[in-house]
């Protein structure tokens, strides 16, 4: 596979100057995007202008100002701080949820892409029937499942990004071994009478890195969306815990009155999936690069 | 193998995938450990209102009783009683279903072309300044949440500019006409997020045929540019892209529900999300199991589809 | 001597991250009608760029600095896109490198052949369309394919397809591109046949562009040598052969393995091309064995010296001069393999698939790939297994290293029985047998460091080791402790395939299976990886099970040979009385399909195809291929074994009978006639 053979041999300097002028452009940008909203959500979890359930901060929609950049929402609570304050929530979901299927779907589909037989068969099926029920249905049938009592909470929400990306990256994590476990050196570590789990973690995961690190960054862009739909409908994350996409949802009365209340939180997911997807972008461009045809 | 026979494997693999989604289905919501009535009502209903409901559900039986129930009375068409409204599900579903198929086919039609059109311009003219810009604007457009995009072009072309209706709601005394124009917002969102997914593959996998050794021999055929294109190159890129349109319809039934609530349409989608808010369990089975099943039919399609561009699949599996 | 097409002064560079790389400087030759023309040359030497110049064709990437490419009169690099169009195919048509990639997936072949004719609008009057591609099939040996669809048909007859579609216009020039390089030798054999055929019938000139010398005599009128994008040597195929004037032409042929059961005086080349250690002077001085100081400086150019030939070398008269191919006649060393058994295998049966249960039920069985396989090794010695490919060599390597259970048989190790499975075998006996891949590419792991890789196995098998242990057994291979901390990717192929072979010897194995070891390294560093196999032969005293489809490598290095066709050993020979009384037909078959270095006119013998697929396991499996086949005899009945001298050869006719050579031409043709027949789908 090229993309293993792409990279120089100065792997480990990630920050010297040298390495950032060859950087793909759209993963400088995007790593400059996510950056900023790192430190956005880092300085919002510690302050905001106004507090983020905090009514009447002044006369609902008055529109954008620079007391309330985003303007007020119906009960006059300041859009801009319910967005600083969210920004946190946002990205930890977002992150929580993808690592956990992250892991849940590396470790299952390495295993049965390199063991094979009836466990990949198995798998295989409960995967394809997972990913055959639409994401978002999976997603609300499992909040609904979880009771009134889960309803709501940050954990659900995480339990239920990692459920809907683990059988996907199941079938990328096994695709992927698939193709390694042909891989000679594959052969020679089976020769010298080494274990699965040494095979699979030595020799197979290393190589799969590169696939996966596009695929988590691809499922990280897409976690804010998903996060987003959830509130959007009204299954995300239990109000007045200012999450944007239902922030999205509760300002859109406000569309024609105050649309800078929409607008904004709107913005901010926008750039933030934006960010990620520049960054997967170049990500995937750096260590996917194709050879250049040579004589 | 031949085609029937592989024809015939496809089928049963989709059954029996339709099978275990029914397992899922019913182990998620009705075979989790706690009183579902409970789950259902909350924890301060009336003893009386959860004894009710668990007459409603059946569940003083087992729950394999109960699930092979529900699958045999699934698999002859008799879909339950909607907890909600107490009408049978079969007659609630119908219309939401015609109407969203209807909403379905009006986006699928402007997403082929969507789809098509940018992906052959950008891999024609690859790193040219035309295809960069391309590749920004879908990146863009693949950055935007569904419900964002629904949201921004229902401001720009029924609020900022009205000239399309905001809500589309529909009605069997609706024209035809009237239909068309609630229908467009929603169908050219829906179109637009599964377009940009499709145009990135579409290229990309379109740009790898071109640079592949029979499209440089039919290049040095001295073939014109033209038939190069559209008899060589177009009819191998597209089978990556057929997966990513499977895919998409996946992605469709999952869009629909969002798409469906921001216009207000009377969808399978909005019916899904009342279903979900109203607890009304036997009508989430029955939707989810519906949207499956489409899932997998699409698949099952784009599958045959690519046997029959591809000559070679018929022999190698 | 008409000229077709001039190439003058061509110089082209490559873009990449790290700016242009010249990677042709400088090429000028001309072809003349009807000639045929080979470009030789290590991969990365430019030669393809240069070829698909003369079609007016360059990747985005490359750009051409300077030069003409004159194809009657017009300059090919200058012209516009549709007059380009109307001469390529036409005029000018190419013979592409793998028929498998280069032939559409989704369309039928005989679509694709009409397609060039149409676009060209050149049917011949009188002829409809199908006709003409039922001619044009006819023409390269094929029989009607037209429906087939290109994963139909074998690789051999995909490059005859493509063949059929580059002369379905009679063009004037035929652009070949290491057209036979993905095919197995006989295979090769036949396409170069056809090859020379066609060019007497059609009398087109050719661009024959190889890596492949010994093929190149076969077929080309004059050859270009090419080294880091220069022409180094032009002459006329004989010449170059016998008495090359550059030092990296000599070196080249040096580096070939031939069937003269000898070794040549002169040195097989020694180090790779690498364009980021090039002298300002000539391209090869850092490389080769006749450099002076004058050469690091001086930039060599090609120039015309005696007859029709030119050099690019200041130094040619002294490396043309004390040529005198003295062939000397290999001396092995005194048998050193003490008569101790290391390895035994007792019928051995091989099949893929355990049988499922559906199978078990309906009474089915798995065809075996193997059958009945008994060989024996002893310490020290090196036993090569040859074949052609799917002869089941490999499967036999995998078997005996536990990869592979087998259906039937047993297999010992120094008296030991081994268990079928890598899990249920020891961890000595584990170390004791090491394997080797084909391809060094893909059995180094891409993620490690060459010192992990190597300390991995010490550590496994629980081996003391200190920074000693490492360095000594890399310079044990040739190569040094500075490699320790290198990636794979860092090395070149043959560097790769030294640390292969070093990490199996680390751990002080018995015996080394080497399955196919050199076929994915350039020749001149297969000729430096042999020579490494044979001094660690001798200094380790380490068993080899060799397995190679090239008889002039094993030739070398075996002391013994085992020959495998389809599935069954058909001889077990010492090498020597092997090369010299090869007794059984197929090893008499495999013995003419190596390519020598002469112009032999192995052209225009027979081919060897099979004609029928015997069923397995009942009767000979060469009988329908066999020169010397016996009526039906060797259909049905399985052939008995004769002891020979040095070991046996499985045959209906015995051995001393089969040393008269008493074949009846009848025979002869019956047997080779039949072809090509289009595989079942």
């Amino acid at each position: 596979m090229s993309m293993i053979t792409a990279r120089s041999s100065n792997r480990f300097a990630w920050f010297g100057t040298e390495r950032w002028s060859v950087t793909p452009g759209p993963f400088k940008v995007g790593a400059v995007i996510l950056l900023v909203h790192v430190l956005f959500a880092i300085g919002g979890a510690f302050w905001t202008p106004h507090g983020f359930a905090e009514m009447g901060t002044g006369l609902p929609l008055s529109g954008a100002s620079w007391q309330h950049p985003m303007g007020l929402d119906q009960i006059g609570r300041d859009v801009f701080s319910r967005f600083m304050y969210g920004a946190h929530i946002v990205l930890m979901l977002s992150f929580a949820g993808t690592i956990l299927g992250m892991v849940a779907g590396t470790t299952l589909g390495l295993l049965s892409g390199y063991i094979g037989g009836w466990f990949d068969e198995i798998t295989q099926r409960i995967v394809e029937a997972m990913i055959s029920i639409p994401f978002l249905a999976l997603a609300l049938v499992t909040i609904i499942a979880a009771g009134p009592a889960l309803a709501g909470e940050p954990v659900l929400i995480v339990f239920v990004v990692g459920l809907v990306y683990a059988p996907r990256i199941t079938r990328i994590a096994r695709a992927a071994a698939m193709e390694i476990a042909t891989r000679e050196y594959v052969a020679v570590a089976e020769l010298r009478g080494e274990g699965i789990w040494s095979i699979v973690f030595r020799e197979i995961l290393p190589n799969a890195a590169n696939v996966l690190l596009v695929e988590f960054s691809l499922r990280l862009s897409y976690a804010p969306i998903l996060i987003g739909a959830l509130g959007f409908l009204g299954f995300g994350i239990r109000p007045p815990t200012p999450e944007w996409g239902l922030m999205i949802s509760e300002n859109r009365n406000l569309l024609i009155a105050s649309p800078v209340t929409v607008f904004g939180p709107g913005l901010g997911l926008a750039s933030l999936v934006i960010g990620f997807n520049l960054f997967t972008d170049g990500l995937s461009r750096m260590l996917g690069q194709r050879p250049v045809p040579g004589a | 193998m031949s085609i029937p026979r592989l024809l015939a494997s496809r089928v049963l693999f989709s059954a029996l995938t339709l099978f275990l989604v029914s397992i899922l289905i019913f182990l998620i919501l009705e075979a989790l450990p706690g009183d579902v009535a409970t789950r259902i009502l909350g924890r301060d209903a009336t003893a009386k209102a959860l004894a009710v409901l668990r007459g409603q559900l059946h569940l003083d039986q087992p729950a394999l009783v109960r699930y092979l129930h529900w699958l045999g009375d699934f698999l002859r068409g008799d879909l339950g009683v909607s907890i909600a409204t107490g009408r049978s599900i079969a007659d609630v579903l119908g219309p939401r279903i015609v109407n969203t198929l209807l909403l379905s086919l009006f986006a699928f039609t402007i997403y082929l072309v969507l789809a098509l059109v940018p992906a052959i311009i950008q891999a024609v003219n690859r790193g040219k300044a035309v295809d960069n810009v391309i590749s920004v604007i879908t990146l863009l457009l693949l950055s935007l949440p569904d419900f964002l995009l629904a949201t921004i072009l229902l401001f720009l072309f029924a609020v900022a500019v009205p000239i399309l209706p905001a809500l589309a709601t529909i009605s069997e005394a609706s024209t035809w006409q009237e239909m068309l124009r609630a229908m467009v917002l929603p169908a050219v969102t829906l179109a637009i997020m599964m377009a940009v997914y499709a145009i990135r593959v579409l290229r990309d996998s379109l740009i790898e045929v071109l640079r592949s050794d029979y499209v440089r021999l039919a290049e040095l055929k001295g073939l014109r540019p033209r038939a190069v294109l559209f008899r060589h190159a177009l009819p191998n890129a597209i089978v990556p892209a057929l997966n990513v349109t499977a895919l998409n319809l996946g992605f469709l039934i999952g869009g629909v529900v969002i798409v469906e609530r921001v216009f207000s349409y009377p969808g399978f989608g909005t019916l899904l999300i009342d279903a979900l808010q109203l607890r009304d369990i036997p009508l989430i089975k029955a939707t989810v199991m519906i949207s499956a099943a489409v899932y997998v039919g699409a698949n099952l399609v784009a599958d045959i589809l690519a046997v029959l561009l591809q000559p070679r699949l018929r022999t190698s599996r | 001597m008409q000229k077709l097409i001039e190439v003058r002064n061509l110089n082209i560079a490559y873009g990449g991250a790290a700016g242009w790389t010249n990677v042709v400087q400088g090429v000028s030759f001309e072809i003349a009608r009807g000639e045929a023309f080979g470009l030789v040359g290590e991969s990365g030497c430019g030669k393809s760029t240069v070829a698909y110049r003369m079609l007016g064709y360059g990747t985005i990437n490359s750009f051409v600095q300077t030069g003409e490419v004159l194809f009657d009169g017009t300059d090919l690099l200058k012209l516009d896109a549709t007059s380009l169009t109307r001469l390529r195919g036409n005029r000018i048509a190419l013979v592409p490198q793998n028929p498998t990639t280069s032939l559409s997936p989704g369309m039928r072949v005989g679509s694709q052949v009409r397609e060039m004719i149409a676009t060209h609008k050149a049917l011949p009057d009188g002829m409809t369309m199908g006709q003409r591609i039922v001619e044009l099939f006819a023409l390269v040996g094929l029989p009607d394919v037209s429906h087939r669809y290109p994963h139909e048909l074998s690789g051999g007859q995909q490059q005859r397809v493509t063949i059929a579609m580059a002369v379905a216009c009679n063009p004037d020039l035929l652009v070949l591109d290491e057209p036979t390089t993905g095919l197995d030798a006989t295979t090769q054999r036949q396409i170069i046949q056809l090859l020379s055929d066609l060019r007497t019938r059609i009398g087109m000139a050719m661009l024959y562009v190889t890596h492949d010398l010994a093929l190149l005599a076969q077929i080309a009128d004059r050859v270009g040598v090419m080294y880091a994008g220069q022409l180094v040597e032009v002459a006329s195929g004989d010449t170059l052969l016998s008495a090359p004037a550059h030092p990296y032409s000599r070196g080249l042929i040096a580096s070939i393995p031939t069937m003269d059961g000898a070794k040549r005086q002169a040195r097989g080349l020694r180090g790779v091309l690498r364009r980021d250690q090039m002298s300002t002077g000539c391209k090869f001085e850092p490389r080769c064995d006749f450099a002076t100081t004058a050469c690091r400086t001086t930039p060599q150019v090609l120039e015309p010296i005696a007859g029709a030939r030119s050099v690019a070398c200041i130094r040619w008269q002294e490396v043309a001069a004390p040529q005198p191919l003295t062939l000397v006649a290999r001396t092995d060393g005194e048998v050193s393999a003490k008569p101790e058994r290391l390895l035994s295998v007792a019928d051995l049966t091989l099949s893929y698939r355990k049988p499922s249960l559906v199978d078990k039920l309906l009474g089915r069985t798995n065809p075996s790939v193997v059958r009945d396989i008994d060989l024996e090794l002893c310490a020290g010695e090196v036993v090569a297994l040859v074949g052609e490919s799917g002869s089941g060599k490999s499967t036999i390597a995998r078997a005996i290293s536990g990869r592979l259970p087998p259906r039937a048989g047993l297999i010992s190790l120094e008296g030991g029985l081994l268990p079928p499975t890598v899990k249920d075998r020891s961890v000595e006996q584990l170390r004791q047998i090491q394997y080797i891949f084909q391809n060094p590419d893909a059995s180094l792991n891409p993620r490690r460091r060459i010192r992990s890789i190597l300390t991995r196995p010490l550590n496994h098998f629980g081996l003391e080791a200190g920074e000693n242990t490492l360095e000594a057994v890399l310079e044990n291979v040739g190569l040094h402790a500075g490699y320790l901390d290198r990636f794979p990717e860092q090395l070149s192929g043959g560097e790769r395939q030294r640390i292969a072979i070093a990490r199996a010897l680390l751990v002080n194995p018995k015996l080394l299976i080497c399955d196919e070891i050199l076929s994915a390294l350039d020749v001149s560093v297969q000729a430096r990886i042999v020579e490494l196999l044979r001094s660690l032969k001798e200094k380790h005293a380490v068993a080899m099970l060799f397995i190679s489809h090239d008889l002039a490598v094993v030739q070398q290095l075996a002391d013994r040979v085992a020959v495998l066709y389809r599935g069954e050993l058909m001889q077990m020979s010492d090498t020597a009385s092997l090369l010299s009384a090869p007794l059984h037909p197929y090893t008499e078959i495999l013995l003419e399909a190596a390519p020598g270095l002469k112009k032999d006119g192995y052209v225009s013998r027979l081919p060897a195809m099979p004609a029928s697929k015997a069923a397995p396991g009942v009767g000979c499996p060469l009988a329908g291929r066999c020169p010397r086949q016996v009526g039906s005899l060797c259909a049905d009945v399985r052939p008995p074994l004769h002891a020979t001298g040095g070991g046996f050869i499985r045959c209906h006719i015995p051995a001393d009978e089969l040393a008269s050579r008493t074949v009846s031409p009848e025979h002869k043709r019956s047997a080779g006639t039949d072809g090509i027949r289009v595989l079942n789908s």
